[in-house]
């Protein structure tokens, strides 16, 4: 496994592994595959034995439906029909995807889609499969569900697999050996539990340990430095973690036991205040749909259904659900991209939406980063004055200064998203909506991402983000919601919502639950915790 | 799709190149209006009435043929009557009336063949023969509706900043219709880049492409071919052999009925209705299982059909 913040080089080493993507530039080094340089292989080997998954699941995609795009790679290599045929059948029955044989690839979602990219490289029966955060486009059920299938093949074909992943939680405990590459460099490495005993020792200014699962961070947090260095089990998945936690805690140091009711009333409540019932926790009414009911054609199903939401000053609602529960389409109503059919969507008097879709490429139609920001100040309707003003601060903020002469699609994927987010902004919204912000990003960048939107929610800004990221919405959203079946089926503080969910909930809170029904975080299950035992 | 819609797409090619043939070439009306009949047999079998409609539009540019070559058209001795001095003969008009009904036996054609044969069977058959291009119209059939999505998306965006066709002059429009191509160029550029290396990372241009065809030739398929082959001969050879072409021009001469023309008639017969039998054959067995009663009262004989159907 391949560790790293972005830009850090995780995908030129990848790139250096697969022949024919070698990137051009001075290369010096040998790269031996089987005693052999990588050069010396023949074509066809080198295609076929060294498979390769990208990041992006649709420009991967060369056909149109899906049996041919399974050929595609067999086609390349000029196999008889005959053994294309039996290949195929193997490897549809091996990914279930006879069902979609003969579907366009544009109706697959984006799991089944990545799941199809890697059906296509194994059909050519690759020895060594390179995956470039493979998942990072994905919700966390298909993306567990893909990690399960590289899983599966790795122990039950003994496939070796190099993945960069951001997601930790998932992949480091199946990996063998971890590597974090940063400025280009390895600079941490070894077996998963070697790997989160080195990346704590390097201490917390280096970074590194925001590479570290929960229950590794958990019990380095928890347990006095001189144990936590000799311990021979750092415990690094939800299941290993909680049993340290409770065999910890003891039965001496247990909050209230389980079964007696004054568990909910433990020391968390103190944490995080009286529950508020799901009532809206900020100040005025700024935007309130009631039973909006949407569907883009007329014979397509209800996407909305009777969805009634409300949002209100200085909040920060973060809202969740499954694939296709209408996550997205309920941002373009609010945003007023789409008209619902049925229902009333309002606005306080003055209040402005400004949307920030997925995709930043949407945004962009001008040569530099700077004629964008200008050309939307323009359309925002601001003096000159005003809109360098507003410009630069805005430049300022998101770090774009050096960047603003630069081709808008030269620029990376978070300086892309910063500088859409600043096009929207220039519009003055007062209500914020984001479409998964932080899909995509690695750990430091989601979190420098997140201080920069709560700035702007202390400068008066609302909010309402689309996520599938819990971890995120747990620590920054101020009120939760979860979308199902076309509305809204629950909604309350973080706290509340993470802490009544079973399996929708943050690591940390899996972890703890049985002493701490209510802590969602590392910092909450710290600040619980007896003194003696506290460590930060 | 069953029936003669499930047939290798050679079979169908052959009966639409030579339903094509035979309409260009014979134009004897009750050999045009056989075929037309044929083909609306096979498609109203085939449950498609609604891509019928079509003929209507294409109905106005029919009849203004059949109209406008008496007027344009003054060969032949038989004058039936004058129109601002010009005469107008009775073979202009019969000759205007077969143009109608063989470019109407076209287009009914055309409609048929465009369901039954689609672009993915066209290219199946050729890409044995042309990988790379099979490769390359493939990637541009997929594009069209993709681009499409993609500046649907677009369009939504650069609303919120003014950039939208729907509004303004007509200056402004189109370069806002510029702009938002442009983005759809970029972007779609962008993706490109991917495209080409998920390419070159699964052997492309390695090896002299194979092709997958989807399609296998069964014993059905090859009996069919043959019998639609020889059945196709007989009308051939007897229009070879100057039979069955009504001549009308320069002199109407009356139709001959020899037992030549009986013959070839025969064989178009048999070669225009064996798709429509094919096809009423898989209709009739579905109809005759659907009277069989079930002893479970939840498996409703309607939903049996469509769940047995193969269904691609």
């Amino acid at each position: 496994m391949l560790l790293g913040p972005s830009g850090g080089g995780k995908t030129t080493l990848l790139r250096h592994l697969k022949r024919e993507l070698t990137p051009v530039g001075t290369c010096s080094g040998r790269i031996r595959y089987r005693g052999r340089p990588l050069a010396e292989l023949t074509p066809e080997r080198a295609a076929g034995e060294i498979g390769m998954v990208f990041q992006n699941p649709d420009a991967q995609i060369v056909m149109d439906t899906v049996w041919h795009e399974l050929a595609f790679g067999l086609e390349n290599l000029g196999y008889p029909p005959q053994v294309m045929r039996s290949r195929l059948a193997e490897i549809a029955a091996l990914f279930g995807l006879e069902p979609l044989l003969y579907q366009p690839v544009h109706q697959l979602s984006g799991g089944q889609k990545q799941l199809l990219n890697l059906a296509s490289v194994l059909l050519l029966q690759p020895k060594v499969l390179l995956l470039d955060e493979p998942t990072s486009q994905l919700d966390p059920v298909a993306a567990r569900e893909f990690i399960q299938t590289v899983y599966r093949l790795s122990e039950e074909m003994s496939m070796t697999v190099i993945i960069s992943e951001h997601r930790l939680e998932e992949v480091l405990p199946l990996a063998d050996r971890v590597w974090l590459l940063q400025d280009g460099a390895l600079s941490v490495q070894g077996t998963p539990r070697e790997f989160a005993r080195d990346a704590y020792a390097a201490g917390a200014v280096s970074g590194v340990r925001a590479y570290l699962p929960a229950a590794a961070r958990l019990f380095f947090a928890l347990s006095p430095p001189q144990i936590a260095a000799g311990h021979p089990e750092i415990p690094l998945t939800v299941r290993e973690g909680k049993r340290w936690l409770l065999g910890t805690a003891g039965p001496d140091r247990r909050f209230g036991s389980t079964d007696e009711p004054a568990m909910h009333e433990g020391p968390v409540q103190a944490l995080h205040g009286r529950s508020t019932g799901g009532q809206p926790t900020g100040g005025d009414m700024l935007l309130q749909c009631r039973e909006v009911t949407f569907r883009y054609e007329r014979d397509t199903p209800d996407v909305l259904r009777k969805l009634s939401l409300s949002l209100h000053q200085g909040e920060w609602l973060a809202v969740m659900g499954g694939n296709g529960a209408g996550k997205s389409t309920l941002l373009h109503i609010l945003g007023g991209l789409e008209q619902p059919q049925r229902g009333k969507l309002t606005y306080a008097k003055g209040v402005k939406a400004g949307y920030l879709a997925q995709n930043p490429l949407l945004y962009f139609s001008h040569d530099t980063a700077a004629e964008e920001l200008q050309h939307m100040a323009q359309v925002a309707g601001l003096g000159p004055e005003e809109a360098a003003r507003g410009i630069a601060g805005l430049a300022e903020a998101f770090q774009l200064g050096g960047v603003l002469e630069q081709h808008p699609l030269d620029l990376s994927g978070g300086q892309q998203q910063k500088l859409a987010l600043a096009m929207v902004l220039l519009l003055r919204p007062a209500v914020l909506l984001l479409d998964e912000p932080t899909k995509g990003l690695d750990p430091g960048a989601k979190e420098r991402f997140a201080q920069l939107l709560q700035g702007l929610l202390q400068q008066g800004v609302s909010m309402i983000t689309v996520t599938h990221d819990v971890e995120f919405a747990a620590r920054y959203a101020t009120r939760c919601a979860l979308m199902f079946d076309g509305s809204i089926t629950a909604e309350g503080t973080p706290a509340e919502f993470f802490g009544g969910n079973y399996f929708y909930t943050t690591a940390v809170n899996r972890m703890a639950r049985e002493l701490l029904p209510e802590a969602l975080s590392l910092e909450d299950v710290i600040e619980a915790w007896p003194s003696t035992a506290t460590r930060c | 799709m069953s029936g003669f819609g499930a047939m290798h797409p050679a079979v169908a090619l052959l009966y639409y190149a030579g339903l094509l043939l035979f309409a260009l070439l014979q134009l004897h009306p009750l050999f045009l209006l056989t075929e037309i009949f044929g083909i609306v047999l096979l498609t109203v079998l085939q449950g498609q009435v609604r891509l019928l409609r079509g003929v209507l539009w294409f109905l106005p540019v029919a009849l203004s043929v059949a109209l406008l070559n008496p007027l344009f058209s003054h060969r032949g001795t038989h004058i039936l009557f004058y129109v601002w001095d010009r005469q107008i003969t009775l073979e202009a008009v019969l000759y205007g009336l077969v143009t109608m009904t063989m470019l109407l036996t076209v287009f009914v054609l055309f409609i048929s063949y465009n369901y039954n044969i689609t672009a993915d069977k066209f290219m199946h058959l050729f890409a044995g023969a042309a990988p790379k291009t099979a490769l390359l119209t493939w990637m541009a059939i997929r594009f069209v509706p993709l681009f499409q999505r993609r500046l649907r998306e677009i369009t939504r965006i650069q609303r919120v900043r003014g950039i939208d066709t729907g509004q303004g002059g007509l200056r402004k429009r189109m370069k806002d219709g510029m702009i938002l191509l442009k983005v759809l160029v970029s972007w779609s550029l962008e993706e490109a880049l991917q495209t080409a290396d998920s390419m070159k990372a699964r052997g492309y241009g390695v090896h002299k492409r194979s092709s997958y065809g989807g399609y296998r030739m069964d014993r059905l398929d090859k009996l069919v071919l043959l019998w639609l082959a020889a059945c196709a001969c007989i009308p051939l050879a007897g229009w070879l052999a100057g039979h069955g072409v009504p001549e009308i021009y320069p002199r109407l001469k009356p139709m001959e009925w020899g037992w030549e023309e009986g013959w070839m008639y025969a064989g178009l017969c048999l070669f225009v209705l064996t798709p429509p039998a094919l096809e009423g054959k898989e209709k009739w067995l579905w109809r005759s299982s659907r009277r069989k009663t079930y002893p479970s009262a939840t498996l409703k004989p309607g939903r049996t059909r469509c769940m047995n159907s193969p269904s691609r």
